[in-house]
């Protein structure tokens, strides 16, 4: 679970570091938002950092940026010690999620601005801005202010800004959560083709895991100030190293029951389920503990009949959610509710008796700190 | 014309209806703006009497009674005062020393107020509470200080030692730091990302994003210097560097007051300020809320 750990475990290796923090940490007076934490992102790579509200993900994002000062720790940007450098010089650009556009500029000025103070001639001003424009479609919006657009348009015209100053790295800090739902796939699909247009480096604060999941090809995942896991989208969904990553990752959220080990075999551990039950579980060689807790996806629990004998739990469904792609069941059983993604058309009322089969590969037993065993 | 029709006529008549109806307006609201009404004309009447006696000739103005129109209408008392007085220079000074007062009291108090609202420096709180201090200090109080302090710099009788003293404006430096103190910090990151100076921070976002605030002070500052009596009558004595204000006192002659020309520079020297607030009423109206939040 240290920071160190964690960086060995990132799925990309190959390319060169272009962003590395080493051994960062933050701290507003007495407390400790960042603990030494240590982390690269690979040039050309889409990298998220995700956690809930508070876990330090924009505060490291902004120590990037060279907006909040590094307490200990160095910042590397291409392999340059950027630790102390003012943020203009870093040659980084940044999206906020107000999106900040100037309100008494109009769109070419907004996007043109970190040239106009750089000093550029007007034409050069000119050309730029209606070279990104092109790029984000914004031609016809040019002369306009930040109030005549929408939402969608203003996060364009934020993007272009960032675009205007050809930067090494692009920062994002939670750039869509101020869009509405529908919005906010659209720009995340634009976000990507632009990604992939550009190659460029990006680095991008979420708290939404679909957003994190979708759009980047290596995830961060931070909690309270210390990187819990970084890998691939699939790898953290699939192999999370912790509870904490299990749990934030994956939408419904994964089932937690409580177990005891009765043996381990060095590859599996034989666990008793609530109900009595027992079940074979994948451990990695060395665990050996009695109790832990069993964590299972929704989509890896399977509606069967009552009386099934390979049925894991029984119960009855308490609530049942048709999303039309899939069907949502809360069911109620010894051990607890648990909660089911069965198929778009399956057939179930409420109350009605049901067993439960699990998955048995696609289950992880998380220890008493939480991590995988 | 009405008052001489009685009700019982207006009731056989066919307009008895609208008249009933008219009876249902709002009585508070009739007598409230009878009384507005009324309070108007008691304000209004001494403009009125002043301006109507500008255009008397003296002898009518001196004559017992009350004359609401002149006799014989005369615009000798405007050419007196156009012709025979400095009032082209003094109004010069009074546009000079106004307009300087105005520029050099907004740029340095939006200086001052975005130094204490954005930037960290040392000493930044004790600046903040003389600022809030000096305000608390009546300016007149300050006149013998501020004439001594001129006459050293060798100020007194000329248009520097005028303004000198009209810079110290404390209320506009607290409503600048309050209005930079709500822009989103955001603006300023992303400025300073792009690689924005404190100058360009200053004078292309913060000033232009508040530039409602800074119409409305700087119209009332202007105001204010323009009709400025005290300082500007202590700190010239030379008729040349008179202000508009201090020049109407010099419009007497051999012969004593003369009230109708005494008016007619009056006038004369009220006009761009009234000129002024009818044009920006609306941001007046905004700058006088806004100093009267901050001082109550």
């Amino acid at each position: 679970m240290s920071a160190e750990g964690a960086t060995n475990g990132s799925a990309a290796g190959a390319a060169a570091p272009h962003v590395e923090l080493r051994r960062v940490t933050k701290r507003y007076g007495a407390v400790t938002a960042i603990t030494d934490l240590s982390l690269t992102v690979e040039k050309g790579s889409f990298t998220a950092l995700l956690g809930p509200s508070g876990c330090g993900k924009s505060t490291l994002l902004r120590m990037i940026a060279g907006l909040e000062e590094i307490t200990a720790g160095q910042c590397f940007i291409d392999n340059i010690d950027v630790t102390g450098t003012p943020p203009a010089k870093r040659r980084i650009a940044m999206v906020f999620q107000s999106y900040a556009l100037y309100p008494h500029m109009t769109v070419r000025q907004n996007i043109a601005f970190s040239l106009s103070v750089a000093g550029q001639s007007k034409k050069v001003q000119n050309e730029r801005a209606l070279e990104v424009a092109r790029i984000l479609e914004l031609e016809p919006y040019l002369d306009r202010r930040p109030a005549e657009l929408s939402g969608g348009q203003r996060q364009r015209v934020a993007i272009g800004r960032a675009l205007v100053r050809k930067p090494e790295v692009f920062l994002f800090d939670e750039p869509l959560s101020n869009l509405d739902a529908k919005l906010r796939v659209q720009m995340r699909v634009e976000l990507a083709k632009l990604h992939a247009e550009l190659g460029a480096t990006m680095i991008y604060v979420t708290h939404d895991q679909t957003e994190a999941m979708t759009l980047a090809d290596k995830i961060v995942v931070l909690d309270r100030g210390v990187i819990s896991q970084v890998g691939s989208p699939l790898a953290l969904y699939n192999a999370p190293l912790n509870k904490f990553v299990a749990a934030f990752i994956g939408s419904p959220g994964m089932n937690f029951l409580g177990v005891d080990i009765t043996a381990t075999n060095g590859r599996t551990a034989s666990v008793i389920l609530p109900g009595g039950r027992t079940a074979q579980i994948g451990v990695s060689a060395g665990a050996s503990a009695r109790s832990a807790e069993l964590g299972v996806r929704p989509e890896h629990l399977t509606i069967v009949d009552p009386n099934d004998p390979q049925a894991a739990f029984a119960g009855k469904i308490a609530i049942i959610e048709h999303l039309g792609n899939s069907t949502i069941l809360y069911v109620d059983t010894p051990a607890g509710q648990l909660i089911v993604e069965g198929e778009g058309d399956l057939d179930a009322k409420p109350g009605q008796a049901v067993g439960l089969r699990l998955s048995e590969s696609h289950a992880r037993l998380f220890g008493e700190t939480g991590a995988t065993l | 014309m009405t008052a001489s029709v009685s009700a019982a006529d207006l009731a056989a008549q066919p307009g008895a209806r609208r008249l009933a109806s008219l009876r249902r307006v709002d009585l508070a609201g009739l007598v409230v703006t009878l009384a507005t009404l009324l309070g108007a004309v008691f304000w209004a009447f001494p403009l009125y009497w002043g301006l109507v006696t500008t255009f008397k000739p003296e002898y009518e103005v001196v004559r017992p009674g009350i004359a609401l129109w002149p006799e014989h209408f005369t615009f000798a008392n405007y050419g007196h005062v156009l012709l025979e007085t400095k009032i082209g220079l003094w109004y010069v000074n009074s546009l000079i020393t106004s307009g300087a007062v105005t520029l050099i009291v907004v740029v340095m108090a939006a200086g001052a107020g975005y130094a204490i609202s954005q930037l960290d420096f040392p000493l930044r709180r004790f600046f903040w509470w003389m600022i809030l201090a000096s305000f608390m200090v009546p300016i007149p109080a300050l006149i013998v200080n501020h004439f001594i302090l001129m006459s050293q710099f060798r100020l007194i009788n000329t248009l520097a030692g005028v303004v000198g003293p009209q810079l110290i404006a404390p209320v506009t430096v607290i409503i600048y730091k309050q209005f930079f103190d709500s822009v989103p910090k955001d603006f300023r990151e992303a400025a300073v990302i792009d690689g924005a100076s404190d100058f360009q921070l200053l004078f292309r976002i913060y000033l232009p994003m508040n530039w409602g605030i800074t119409t409305a002070l700087a119209i009332i500052t202007f105001i204010g210097a323009w009709n400025l009596f005290l300082w500007p009558f202590l700190a010239v004595s030379s008729e040349d560097m008179m202000n508009i204000t201090v020049g109407i006192t010099q419009v007497h002659d051999a012969f004593g007051v003369q009230y109708a020309r005494d008016l007619a520079v009056a006038m004369l020297a009220a006009l761009p300020v009234a000129l002024v607030y009818l044009i920006f009423q609306r941001r007046v109206t905004q700058a006088i809320m806004l100093s009267a939040g901050i001082k109550g």
